[in-house]
């Protein structure tokens, strides 16, 4: 379990400190050996580079990308702030 | 009444040029200003902050932002500022602006913020210098937003950080980094102005809503969080409209 987390963690500093990524807002979920990804980024090259750095680096791992792109539409609502 | 289109963590770079532009050229249909909660780029260098600056600028409404962890990056936050401030974006840092709009003066103060944790889970100024550097950044970000919003004269005051004011808008973010999201001191500092609305960013995985311990609304306006390109927040319903030169309620 111990080295189940210290991989979860190794992974989430390869997200944010590999300056090709530097993504803080992708979760890592490492569950026997499969790796499931989640969260959201700003464009489709960015998620691909994050599969294909963590593949490079760890080729054992099966990887389930569940990262999606943010959403940029203009809104359809205001609040009211009181 | 004034409209603000708010939005932050938009990490832009050259693979995001264009995407939120369609959004952007709505704006004046929709919000009198647009404020921006930081990680405006993704690694804080002098071209991420062109693509920016192209992204964000020449809009029709006033863009003000302050800058996130990420545009700290590569320690060119000051080249960073300097290419926004000449693309006429406004950047907040321990200061203050005063935007006159729809007769009203929307007052906006502005710092980066950081982290320290929130009652129950926070830092002390104790111990190692390198723990008391640590609280003491914290505490020096939370001065400067109290003095940046204790500074202006206005008819609706916000207060937009990077960094979280209030535990609130993390839930969803892992309890264990909390401290790394947001401190309670930026919080104080905004209970202790006549703030109207706090805005911030930061946490991809937090939630929108929350309120300070003295009452202040917190919008968490993390693009993650929002899922689309801004949110539109209105203050001074109740208030009557003129022209830009002719203020009211001054």
């Amino acid at each position: 379990m111990t080295r189940q987390i210290d991989l979860e963690a190794d992974i989430h500093r390869l997200l944010v400190e590999d300056d090709r990524i530097a993504e803080q807002g992708v979760t890592v979920h490492h569950r026997e050996n499969v790796l499931v990804l989640d969260g959201e980024v700003e464009s489709a090259q960015r998620r691909d580079e994050i599969c294909r750095q963590i593949s490079e680096h760890y080729p054992d791992l099966e990887i389930v990308c569940d990262i999606g792109l943010t959403r940029t539409q203009a809104p359809a609502e205001v609040e009211e702030i009181s | 009444m004034i409209r603000i289109a708010a939005v932050g963590d938009v990490h832009v770079d050259k693979d995001v040029e264009g995407r939120y532009r369609p959004a952007l050229e709505q704006l004046p249909d929709q919000a009198d200003a647009l404020l921006i909660a930081g990680d405006l780029t993704r690694h804080g260098t002098v071209d991420e902050a062109k693509c920016f600056a192209n992204e964000f600028g020449g809009l029709a409404v006033p863009v003000v932002t302050v800058l996130g962890n990420h545009d700290h990056q590569s320690d060119r936050q000051d080249d960073v500022t300097d290419v926004l401030t000449d693309a006429g974006i406004i950047v907040l840092e321990g200061t203050a602006t005063v935007l006159e709009l729809n007769g009203h003066r929307l007052g906006v103060a502005g710092t980066k913020g950081f982290g320290g944790g929130f009652a129950g889970a926070c830092a002390s100024n104790f111990g190692e210098r390198e723990m008391k550097d640590f609280v003491g950044t914290t505490e020096r970000y939370a001065t400067a937003l109290l003095d940046a919003l204790r500074s202006v004269q206005c008819d609706a005051l916000v207060a937009l950080t990077h960094y979280s004011p209030v535990p609130d808008t993390l839930a969803g973010e892992p309890l264990e980094i909390y401290a790394f999201l947001g401190c309670y001191q930026l919080g104080q500092a905004i209970d202790d102005a006549p703030t109207a609305l706090a805005l911030h960013g930061h946490a991809h995985h937090g939630s929108e809503r929350g309120r300070t311990p003295g009452g202040v609304p917190v919008r968490n306006v993390a693009h993650p969080v929002i899922k689309q390109a801004y949110n539109v927040y209105q203050l001074l319903s109740g208030t009557v409209d003129t022209k830009h030169e002719e203020l009211v309620n001054v």
